[in-house]
């Protein structure tokens, strides 16, 4: 852990307020923006943010300083997120892609881009976004954290709680299923 | 290199090798693969171009108000214990001031209205509650006198009685003696099982002398 963060740590625990205004500056765009990926809505994120950054200055004495400071904070939002969605009990697409998840298959049928298609990645923006909007929300929140957040696997397995296998697994499977729409849809439109 | 290596099993580890997240030793033998064959090498680039995407993904803004927010909520509490912790400094203060206004007062105020002397209502107070203190070990000493003789006479009883005991084992030393215990015991037996009572000799002599 950086030492500036580790003396941001510091002086919230003493209680200061300035630093409690520095913690949630740091943190509140990356925070927001995981829970609005997991959840899928600007209201839920917004409530989920509030949430977690409340729970990580009241219980920032059980924090292992150990562990990365970053993982910690996204776990509990990612947490928050995932309760809220249960709390709404809506779900984008069924579970049913979560399936096959211990052996990650490729459809035989689905024979990949061929050579030819090699360059046709010039998806529009809004239909990739969609895309990635319909997957179930593990996925979502293990693209956000790998591409976005730029967290290497184990910070990841640290963050969502799940083994380092399962992180690779998820991933792959996730760039499986947009990459069969993908192509399946064609292009660009 | 590519024989070694199915285009499904390089397919499956794509995305960590587009990751960068592969062990030296595997990414060495896929950037063989890769080179040699089209297809999976057009697969990572759909899976690098789908990173590329996600990372560019647009996000949304902070919520206004948010840091205000969380200050408030986390700070509330520390809040509302420090008002309480003045309100008790003040009321113990207060107290205080008034009990010493009292003491100082109350002769005065007591005198004018015809109360009883505060100082001799202080003292009885006292000898009250110092009778009340010694009542307790004196109550505890009477008992310890009146239970003291009996218990002694109880000891001496259970260490009188400790010695049959000993008496029985050091005369069963004998060999004759043995031999008497070993019939009487094997007498007793006997006895028991022929006169125990059981429901299926319900009317024989075990019930008999139960009867009796």
């Amino acid at each position: 852990m950086a030492t500036d963060e580790r003396d941001l740590i510091r002086r919230c625990l003493a209680k200061d307020e300035r630093a409690y205004r520095e913690l949630v500056r740091a943190y509140q765009a990356p925070v927001v923006n995981l829970a609005w990926r997991i959840t899928g809505s600007a209201d839920d994120a917004a409530e989920v943010a509030q949430e977690t950054f409340i729970r990580v200055l009241r219980s920032l004495a059980s924090y292992d300083p150990e562990r990365p400071f970053r993982s910690w904070i996204f776990k509990i939002a990612s947490n928050l997120s995932l309760d809220a969605i249960r709390r709404r009990k809506r779900r984008p697409v069924s579970f049913e892609d979560l399936s096959g998840e211990d052996g990650p298959t490729i459809e035989p049928a689905d024979p990949g881009p061929g050579p030819a298609e090699g360059m046709r990645l010039e998806w529009a923006a809004e239909r990739f976004e969609a895309l990635v909007i319909e997957l179930p929300e593990h996925y979502r929140a293990i693209l956000h954290l790998r591409y976005r957040e730029e967290m290497p696997y184990d910070e990841i397995a640290e963050t969502m709680g799940i083994p380092l296998g399962t992180v690779k697994v998820r991933l792959h499977r996730a760039h499986e299923i947009l990459r069969r729409r993908l192509n399946a849809r064609g292009p660009t439109t | 290199m590519k024989a070694n290596l199915t285009c499904e099993a390089c397919e499956r580890e794509l995305t960590a090798y587009a990751d960068g997240m592969l062990h030296a030793a595997v990414a060495r033998v896929l950037d063989q693969h890769v080179e040699e064959c089209a297809r999976c090498r057009a697969t990572l680039e759909f899976h690098r171009a789908i990173a590329r995407r996600v990372a560019t993904l647009p996000g949304i803004g902070v919520p206004a108000g948010l840091e205000e927010r969380v200050l408030r909520a986390v700070t509330a509490p520390d809040r509302a214990r420090a008002r309480w912790a003045r309100f008790g400094a003040g009321a113990l203060a207060l107290s205080f001031a008034g009990t010493i206004g009292g003491l100082v007062f109350w002769p005065r105020i007591a005198k004018q209205w015809g109360l009883p002397d505060p100082a001799s209502a202080l003292a009885r107070a006292l000898d009250s509650g110092v009778e009340g203190m010694i009542a307790i070990p004196k109550w505890i000493a009477i008992d310890v006198t009146f239970y003291e003789p009996i218990a002694r006479q109880i000891w001496l009883s259970m260490e009188a009685l400790a010695a049959i005991p000993r008496a029985v084992i050091v005369s069963l030393r004998s060999p004759e003696a043995q031999a008497t215990g070993l019939v009487l015991l094997t007498l007793g037996v006997a006895l028991y099982l022929l006169l125990r009572p059981s429901r299926r000799q319900e009317g024989g002599i075990g019930h008999a002398c139960l009867a009796l």
